[in-house]
């Protein structure tokens, strides 16, 4: 194991990294999607690497017992790998055997899901459409901080999982994450109009329909969590990538 | 030399037989173990695997995941600076005077584009290279806070701030620059324990074969310890309630505090690290300030990387020392800017 222990942890990672960059999309669950070609370069470098370690392992060994101590000594430098490096199996094994889930209630719970405080103004102006789709974090933002009222009368359509709240409410929520899962943030939208019966179960991910309604003013604590008038919630599919980008 | 030619000949059938072998050996017991611990992990698995536990093992791969590209990055540059550039090239380029090499070395960090884990293996291949620890100290402390990457993502993260974008270069710098200054003064050689390579360590540059060795057993080592990091940082990430955060937003003075510890147990890096500051409403400028700039300087998966690269005691003093530099720069620039 020693000699071609550097061979099989190189393609270990490398394999992992394929496994969730290049062969499916299950990268999106712990990085953004931009990442991508930079982890698929990384995932066959890695790759690479391993064969050579294993090449170089195989034919040393041809020579080996001609010069056993030099040997011995450059061993455990380069082809046994610094013992540390063997850390690098527990995210290889999972990626490979169990990809870990993407973050849901449990991290959107603890999170104080509470967008900063950068001041009321205007927003760029929203596309025509008679049904908008807009993300949970949009939504959010123009409804606490936009004074040009840019939701008003409009009928929006966003996806997200749910979570419950205090006494009946529930919500809507997403995740947003901007490099990787260790920096999520979350915003979430109450959800009105459908009785607290109707209400998915936490962790359900529903696409819902419906229109504004303002509530508190804006700018402020009380404007939040910003409330959605629904006329249909319907279950969905977690989408391949759980998170939004910002 | 017909001899040799069949001899060689026959070795390499022997390799191709032998690597044949191996593949359908070792690919037969991979293939047992993954169908095993399939069947009987997700049995065992379910009690265990509580939403707390699922949310480590997700930031935890996350973080290794998000490392693995920078620091691949981090030591191809290291192990082509300590196969290919000779050592004269540095010495040429750098001043001899530290005290001047280092603001040099600490402005050469807008080169280069990545987060926190590439920076660790490049300072390394650095020094061995001959540059001053001082300067390379300087340029590893700079180049994930100041690089054009962290700064635009900087000014997206904060709308109509420029002072922040501007106060994050300058307080980063500074403190970059003092530690190189501080190293050069009162640091020592023996804190610094750089690894030894057995054939890159020449002052000749080694070539191609000197790049892979060097590359493999670069990447697996920083590799080894970015996991021990990605572990430590999950954990804190799990462990850590956000509510604590309510009950310092009070006093300015403890919330500048808590955000820069704050930073070195999140190990955000550094390229989001402005987005998350961002959504810390309740907090003063200056606090948000000292978190990013505390951020790509020290935290847990750095001080996890450079124990490794140079040794513990290195880690600990150098860590502590910049933590405290990078506090009281962003004190003094948060007050001077915004």
């Amino acid at each position: 194991m020693r000699r071609y222990g550097s061979a099989v942890l190189l393609l270990l990672t490398g394999g992992a990294v394929l496994r969730i960059s290049l062969f499916s999309d299950l990268y999106l669950r712990y990085v953004q999607a931009a990442l991508r070609p930079y982890l698929v370069i990384s995932g066959a470098l890695l790759m690479l690497l391993g064969v050579v370690a294993a090449v170089r392992g195989m034919s040393h060994r041809d020579h080996e017992e001609a010069h056993e101590d030099h040997e011995e000594e450059e061993e455990a430098h380069s082809h046994g790998g610094p013992r540390i490096a063997w850390l690098l199996t527990l995210p290889a094994l999972a990626l490979l055997l169990f990809p870990p889930p993407a973050l849901g209630s449990y991290s959107a719970g603890r999170e104080q899901a509470q967008l900063a405080a950068q001041g009321v103004g205007t927003f760029p102006a929203l596309p025509a459409a008679k049904v908008l789709d807009i993300s949970v974090a949009q939504y959010s933002s123009r409804a606490i901080y936009d004074t040009g009222h840019s939701l008003k009368g409009r009928t929006v359509r966003m996806t997200g999982f749910a979570t419950h709240g205090s006494n009946g409410t529930w919500y809507v929520t997403r995740l947003v994450v901007t490099c990787c899962a260790a920096d999520a943030t979350t915003s979430k939208v109450e959800i009105r109009g459908t009785e607290a019966t109707d209400a998915p179960q936490t962790d359900t991910w529903v696409t819902v329909t419906g229109t504004w309604l303002p509530k508190g003013r804006l700018g402020t604590d009380g404007a939040w969590p910003p409330l959605l008038d629904a006329t249909t919630v319907t279950q969905v599919k977690q989408p391949a990538d759980p998170y939004e980008k910002r | 030399m017909r001899v040799q030619n069949e001899r060689t000949v026959a070795d390499g059938l022997r390799l191709a037989v032998r690597a044949m072998v191996y593949a359908v050996l070792g690919g037969a017991a991979l293939i047992a173990i993954a169908t095993v611990v399939s069947v009987l992990g997700p049995m065992l698995a379910i009690d265990l695997y509580t939403p707390p536990v699922a949310a480590w093992w997700t930031v935890f791969t996350a973080v290794a995941v998000q490392g693995v590209p920078f620091l691949l990055l981090g030591t191809v540059v290291s192990a082509a600076i300590g196969a290919f550039v000779p050592e004269r090239v540095f010495t040429r380029l750098l001043p001899r005077n530290q005290a001047l090499a280092v603001p040099i070395a600490g402005a050469a960090g807008v080169v280069l584009p990545g987060c926190e884990c590439a920076s660790v293996p490049v300072a390394s291949s650095l020094m061995r290279r001959g540059v001053a620890p001082a300067a390379a100290l300087a340029f590893l402390l700079s180049a994930p806070a100041i690089n054009p990457v962290v700064l635009v993502a900087t000014s997206i993260a904060f709308p109509g701030q420029p002072k922040m974008v501007l106060g994050r270069l300058v307080a980063s710098l500074a403190t970059a620059v003092v530690m190189g200054w501080l190293w050069a003064r009162f640091g020592k050689e023996e804190w610094l324990r750089l690894p030894k390579r057995t054939r890159t360590t020449a002052s000749s540059p080694a070539g191609m074969k000197a790049f892979v060795a060097g590359l493999q057993h670069d990447f697996l080592h920083a590799g080894g310890f970015l996991v021990l990091g990605a572990a430590a940082a999950a954990t804190f990430n799990i462990a850590v309630p956000r509510s604590i955060l309510d009950i310092f937003t009070g006093s300015s003075w403890l919330s500048l505090l808590l955000l820069a510890l704050l930073a070195v147990v999140l190990c955000v890096c550094s390229e989001a690290d402005a987005f998350v500051a961002a959504s810390l409403s309740g907090f003063s400028p200056a606090a948000k300030l000292a978190f990013m700039v505390v951020g790509p300087m020290v935290d847990l998966k750095l001080i996890a990387l450079q124990a490794g690269t140079f040794g513990r005691s290195f880690a600990f003093r150098f860590s502590s020392t910049t933590w405290l530099v990078a506090v009281t720069s962003s004190t003094l620039v948060g007050w001077w800017l915004l």
